[in-house]
């Protein structure tokens, strides 16, 4: 990123800019899976930045505060979704099991495969609270539901998730390392 | 408490490099909207009212590179082969290409959106006479030399997919609305 140094070096979102855009970018690529998106919600997550640092009472912009907001980006947009499918999204099925024993060993690859096919509440949800390791409140806060309609929504979420991943050839306990290669989660990877 | 097996799903945050164009697009508007936009606590994000035209061209990558190489358009963002949106002087300009996903797709009745038309952008040089030598030299077709119109001097060029551009220098009597402060 040297080819900028035009760029004033007081300007704190410019600057930042430089250091962290492949972090946002990665946050935002790797839970949405999809370009173009987290191109849209990584230039939101910058504006936003510039807005902040034009307040009298700027934080400081750093990574974590960019991620931070980046998050919040993306809740709103899994919100947004919601809403233009929300048909759907409560014809949620009634009888999902809410008690779904894991095993305690996971192909992490081909949950993320699962993840993508689960309706965008779900994989909301799962997201918030596993990939990026929040407590349930805080998933709450940014789905914009009740802690218990969150805890709700995850045991169904994943109980789909496992119904999917278990679609996928992944069953059970004991499996370690065999067997889990070969099935179709390309899907899942992006050229990386 | 047990573990729960999916916080194996735990992912960290790993850097990756998004596009260029898209990385310098950013970078554009960032800097921009510092500068201009400085004590701005209402509106510190760049109006997004601009006015907009889209073009309809048949090969996207010639179009793309005439507005930006002979009309200094800049690219804001090319999803090949259907669409681009490139900005110049204010103006966003918006380039389709017919029979393709998007704006390109045919209309509820059938019809295909067509390149060409006498509908055109006009867009203010700073020098005509310089600016129609120039793209004359590089070989972009004239349909209009330059001519006294009302209250503007005016020619007319083709992009590559025979669109028409109407380029004006203002001359006495050329009249438009006063910038509001």
């Amino acid at each position: 990123m040297g080819r900028h140094e035009e760029v004033p070096e007081e300007d704190p979102v410019a600057a930042i800019y430089h250091r962290s855009l492949p972090h946002v970018y990665g946050y935002l690529l790797s839970r949405c899976g999809n370009a173009s998106l987290a191109e849209d919600l990584a230039a939101e997550t910058f504006m936003a930045a510039v807005a902040a640092a034009g307040q009298p009472d700027a934080p400081r912009i750093t990574a974590g505060w960019l991620i931070g907001v980046a998050r919040h980006k993306l809740a709103d947009h899994w919100r947004r979704s919601v809403r233009e499918e929300r048909s759907q999204a409560t014809a949620a099925r009634p009888g999902d099991a809410l008690d779904d024993p894991w095993p305690e060993w996971l192909d992490a690859e081909a949950a993320y495969a699962a993840l993508r096919c689960l309706p965008v509440p779900q994989r909301a949800a799962l997201t918030l609270r596993y990939l990026d390791g929040l407590p349930v409140a805080e998933v709450a806060a940014h789905l914009g539901r009740s802690v218990h309609a969150t805890e709700t929504l995850l045991a169904r979420s994943r109980a789909a998730l496992r119904t999917v991943y278990e679609g996928t050839g992944h069953q059970g306990t004991g499996h370690q390392g065999t067997g889990h290669r070969g099935t179709d989660r390309e899907e899942g990877h992006h050229g990386r | 408490m047990a573990a729960d097996p999916l916080d194996a799903l735990r992912l960290p945050v790993v850097p990756v490099d998004p596009r260029p164009e898209f990385a310098a697009a950013l970078l554009r508007r960032i800097t921009s909207a510092t500068t201009a936009g400085q004590p701005g606590p209402a509106s510190p994000v760049p109006p997004r009212d601009k006015p907009t035209v889209r073009y309809f061209v048949g090969d996207l990558d010639a179009a793309i590179a005439f507005y930006c190489q002979r009309l200094g358009f800049e690219e804001e963002l090319r999803s090949a082969p259907a669409f681009a949106m490139l900005y110049g002087g204010g103006l966003r300009l918006l380039l389709s290409v017919p029979g393709l996903p998007g704006a390109g797709r045919p209309l509820p009745d059938g019809t295909v959106p067509r390149v060409g038309g006498s509908n055109r952008i006009t867009l203010q040089v700073h020098d005509l006479t310089a600016a129609v030598q120039e793209l004359r030299a590089a070989g972009v077709p004239i349909r209009a030399d330059v001519s006294a119109g009302v209250a503007v001097r005016q020619a007319l060029i083709e992009d590559p997919a025979g669109n028409l551009v109407e380029l004006y220098e203002p001359a006495m009597g050329y009249h438009e609305r006063a910038q509001t402060p």
